[in-house]
């Protein structure tokens, strides 16, 4: 399938099912989706296997815009599709999408302690990344993430 | 009286040889403490024909409570601190460190990272530094052997 | 050989990756649920190397944050910065020379040489084939030097710069990497006699980890291990980037699905690199390294899908108008292939994991993680060397 064949397939699918669709770069599709409808149009866009899940990219859009952003990339060839769902930050709630790709729980995973997301009939609730001891309800990758508190400061002068 | 003076000879002697040993022939244990694996890979390379480590008497264990010298590579992440920690208090005494790279020695470019704890010295005391990233496989080599020597050279100012 | 306690290492040497010590208490990094043999569940926990990069980066500039990400991984730099790199030139809307493409290409086709051999000799010494894995890394000692000639440095080649790349191919160099490549390729056909009729390694790869076509799609496992199952995905020629779409390369694909099929594929693409790297040197566009890039890059996003030597590496890119990224995203493509591994395993044989592991070519600091095992008769935690020995010992009894 060349890109443009990609692209009309990808327009398919989704318009059924989304409100409106924008092409941010030559090789990209992207549609703003709310939460409920995620496993809709994230099914559509790997039946058949013509997409695959790549990864979900969190973006904490500020403590001003109060809303996070949650990006589901799916790979079709050389275009790449990205779901967009929109999240307040004051009680950010997504559904899984591991009933239908199992191997998401990775992704979620890291999107739930980097972010604080409840995700919700996720398998796995483990952390992924961050270890053991790291304090619950801190979240490294929001913006008001402040490294310098004293729970997770750690000795970094040179041992006595 | 006899017996007591001849037992401390003795032990003195066996101490004497079982350094000088160990001073010829370490027993190295390696430790990855978070790093990308460049300098994992070039100390791996030591091994190699090329640079044949082994002719020096070095030999890489697998097993700190054997070893003699700790080479570590990484900015020492959080997840890895306590077995940093514990390997080193495995090993008898004496035991030497070799931090291994820019990152081991202050955290490189992952510096100030709220994950990492900025190089081995803040967490075990180090005896050299090899600067590099990574080093290549003979700065190594050069480290391990500048510990050697500057052992030996101790040792030959106890006995004079 | 003894170990101290007077067994018998059936190796020479331990291959020094990470930590090993069997009586320590820490948090499994794989946990196995096994009924006799036979593994009937896995999970992971990953984190050992995590060192914060993504949040770094939104404290560093973005020529800061490209040394950064060159360090994410020691053994594939150089596909991390050139995606970081052309994520950042998107945002800028500015297109590095053609001259720098090529240069990227034969860097990258370098890389991905030294990083195939380097993946041989550490999976042959999985399964216990130590003289494999001491030819394989004397050879790639070839490639070392060329990589050094070229850019300065063996590993972290640092070649590319925001716009373009720092260094150039000289006559000298030229002569250099076509002699390597020359000596390379004929030693790659030994390995592929091996890897194709060695007895004793076929029998810890052929039929072992089999994942069909459909399983390999299912699963979302990208690269070499894909290819291995039929899946006819290379991101080189799907969504050409840098100058691969000047310099085509052809997708090495096997149908048998199991160990030895990715064995296979790999091997098979050092000959189809050291095709397109001998294209590169013949066909080098004249021009400019480098073109000029602003300090303050310009609101957007950007994203760039490159085939790293382990399949594909996404990168995502937000900017806001200052010299700060606003956020970038990496994934490596080692996270989708092991969720596959971990689904994998099951049903297989404990004996076979440590290989099934190794033929996803993960970062191989991956590979020294401690495992649990549970099983009926309780919880045991063993060393990955351990369940390395394990299988080793398996086959050989």
């Amino acid at each position: 399938m060349s890109l443009e064949e990609r692209i009309t397939e990808a327009r398919a699918r989704l318009e059924p099912l989304v409100e409106s669709i924008e092409q941010p770069a030559p090789d990209r599709i992207d549609a703003t989706i709310p939460a409920d409808k995620l496993l809709d149009v994230a099914s559509a866009l790997i039946k058949d296997g013509w997409s695959y899940l790549t990864t979900i990219t969190g973006l904490d859009l500020g403590v001003e815009a109060g809303e996070m952003a949650f990006l589901y990339h799916f790979s079709a060839g050389a275009l790449l599709v990205t779901l967009r769902v929109h999240v307040p930050r004051s009680e950010p709630i997504i559904p899984s999408v591991c009933g239908i790709i199992p191997t998401a729980t990775l992704y979620e995973r890291e999107l739930m302690e980097m972010f604080g997301v409840t995700i919700t009939g996720t398998p796995n609730t483990e952390r992924l990344f961050l270890p053991e001891d790291w304090p619950a309800g801190v979240y490294p990758l929001r913006k008001d993430f402040d490294p310098s508190q004293p729970e997770i400061v750690v000795q970094k002068d040179a041992a006595e | 009286m006899a017996e007591t003076e001849n037992n401390n000879l003795l032990e003195e002697i066996i101490d004497g040889i079982t350094s000088w040993s160990r001073i010829n022939s370490p027993w190295v244990v390696h430790f990855n403490s978070g790093s990308c694996n460049g300098c994992d890979i070039e100390i791996l390379a030591t091994l190699t024909p090329r640079y044949d480590v082994e002719r020096f008497g070095v030999r890489l264990e697998g097993s700190p409570r054997h070893a003699d010298v700790l080479i570590c590579t990484g900015p020492v992440t959080r997840q890895q601190r306590e077995r940093l920690q514990r390997i080193y208090e495995q090993m008898p005494e004496p035991r030497f460190v070799v931090a291994v790279g820019t990152c081991a020695i202050s955290g490189g470019v992952f510096r100030d990272s709220y994950a990492v704890c900025n190089g081995i010295d803040s967490v075990i005391p180090v005896d050299v530094y090899v600067p590099g990233c990574p080093p290549r496989p003979e700065a190594v080599i050069d480290g391990i052997v500048k510990l050697l020597t500057s052992l030996k050279q101790a040792k030959e100012e106890q006995v004079a | 050989m003894n170990n101290g306690n007077g067994n018998k290492i059936a190796n020479k040497f331990v291959v020094p990756i990470g930590p090993q010590h069997p009586a320590l208490k820490e948090p499994e990094h794989f946990e196995f649920t096994v009924d006799g043999e036979t593994v009937i569940d896995a999970t992971a926990r990953l984190g050992y190397a995590h060192r914060g990069i993504e949040k770094t980066a939104e404290s560093r500039t973005f020529v800061q944050t490209l040394y950064m990400m060159e360090r994410v991984c020691g053994i594939c730099s150089h596909v991390h910065a050139t995606a970081f790199s052309l994520c950042v030139e998107k945002l800028a809307e500015v297109e590095a020379p053609p001259r720098a493409q090529a240069i990227r290409v034969l860097v990258a086709e370098l890389e991905r040489i030294h990083s195939h051999l380097l993946w041989l000799g550490v999976g042959a010494h999985e399964a216990g084939f130590d003289a494999l894995f001491m030819y394989s890394w004397r050879d790639r000692e070839v490639v070392m030097d060329i990589l050094e000639a070229l850019t300065g440095n063996r590993v972290n080649y640092s070649a590319n710069v925001l716009g373009g790349v720092k260094c150039d191919v000289t006559d000298a160099i030229r002569d250099q990497i076509l002699t390597g490549i020359d000596y390379l390729e004929e030693r790659t056909h030994h390995y592929y006699d091996v890897v194709t009729t060695d007895a004793a390694f076929l029998q810890r790869t052929r039929g072992v980890g089999t994942m069909t076509k459909e399983q390999a799609m299912r699963l979302g496992v990208v690269g070499p291990t894909a290819r291995g199952s039929g899946v006819e995905q290379d991101l080189r020629v799907d969504a050409p980037y840098a100058a691969y779409d000047i310099f085509r390369v052809n997708r090495v694909v096997e149908q048998g699905g199991d160990l030895e099929a990715r064995f296979i594929v790999r091997v098979k693409e050092l000959f189809e690199s050291y095709r397109i790297i001998r294209e590169v040197l013949d066909n080098l566009p004249e021009g400019e390294l480098t073109a000029r890039m602003p300090r303050r890059i310009k609101e957007g996003e950007a994203i760039t899908r490159v085939e790293a030597p382990r399949g594909e590496l996404f990168y995502y890119v937000r900017s806001n108008g200052t010299d700060m990224p606003d956020r970038v995203k990496v994934r490596t493509p080692t996270i989708p292939n092991m969720a596959s591994v971990l689904h994998l395993a099951i049903g297989h044989q404990l004996a076979d994991v440590p290989m099934i592991l190794a033929g996803i070519d993960p970062c191989f600091s991956c590979n020294d993680r401690s495992v649990r095992l549970k099983s009926a008769g309780g919880d045991d935690v063993w060393t990955w060397e351990k369940l390395r020995k394990y299988g080793i010992d398996y086959y050989n009894d």
